[in-house]
């Protein structure tokens, strides 16, 4: 029980944590320089971003949970249940960045997850 | 064009990241093997801690990694996450041919047959992307507006 919900955890704040990183890094705007003194501007400005910031803790949230994951559970089960996030960090990106998800890429996004967890399953 | 270099460069940077950690790290493993059973006490965590600290392959693995998580953030501030996400996937199909010919690890049928899917996966994930690339920056636009 306690291991499901970490590995809810781990999905859940791996893609909160993505979603808020993406909020952040559009906030910024396109990076299109290779200026070093912008860059670093451009740095200062994505470490100092409210949902940059709240993504990082998410994500470190997602990772603490998979590490407590894996002091309960074995890594055979952990990783592969974790290649569903790939579903899921697409319906949020679709639900909270209202990004447009046409059918070709859906079905490459159902393909990694499935190659994903293949992956993952341990070795014989 | 500059979303496959920056992502390329990235997925790049990361499998060669995983490659540095996972030789730094079993060469601290290999130094703790002899000395007692696996144990997570904290004296013991702390030790392996300070030795990951002193391994020039672990800076080097770690560094990567950051360049990595850089390239991936710079990706996100212009190209969709559904894109990105998926597209940084083909990073297994790297740690996979990197585990089998850098660190001389064998690697299962299954495990080639996931690398594959993957493969497939990330091709068409990219065939969506010149759509969803033109959308973007009405995109960014908007979500501008709304905060």
């Amino acid at each position: 029980m306690i291991t499901a919900l970490l590995v809810a955890l781990v999905v859940l704040g791996g893609s909160a944590g993505d979603v808020f990183i993406t909020k952040g890094m559009k906030q910024l705007g396109e990076i299109s320089t290779l200026n070093i003194r912008r860059l670093i501007g451009l740095f200062g400005r994505a470490i100092t971003n409210r949902h940059f910031l709240i993504g990082v803790f998410f994500m470190a949230v997602s990772y603490f949970s998979f590490l407590g994951a894996l002091r309960l559970a074995d890594l055979s089960l952990v990783l592969p249940a974790t290649s569903i996030s790939f579903v899921i960090t697409t319906f949020a990106a679709r639900l909270f960045l209202k990004e447009t998800i046409s059918p070709i890429r859906w079905a490459g996004i159902l393909l990694v997850c499935l190659g994903v967890a293949l992956i993952s399953i341990p070795q014989p | 064009m500059k979303t496959a270099a920056v992502l390329i460069t990235a997925i790049v940077a990361q499998a060669f990241g995983d490659v540095c950690l996972t030789k730094g790290m079993k060469a601290i493993a290999s130094l703790e093997a002899g000395s007692s059973s696996m144990s997570d006490s904290l004296s013991q965590v702390l030790h392996i801690a300070v030795q990951a600290f002193q391994s020039p392959m672990i800076w080097v693995g770690t560094l990567l990694l950051i360049v990595f998580f850089a390239l991936f953030s710079a990706a996100l501030s212009w190209a969709d996450l559904s894109f990105v996400l998926p597209a940084t996937a083909f990073g297994y199909v790297l740690n996979v041919a990197a585990g089998y010919y850098l660190l001389g690890e064998s690697v299962s049928n299954t495990r080639w047959a996931g690398a594959l899917i993957i493969t497939l996966g990330v091709l068409f994930v990219s065939r969506s992307g010149q759509r969803a690339l033109q959308a973007q920056p009405e995109k960014a636009h908007a979500s501008g507006v709304i905060e």
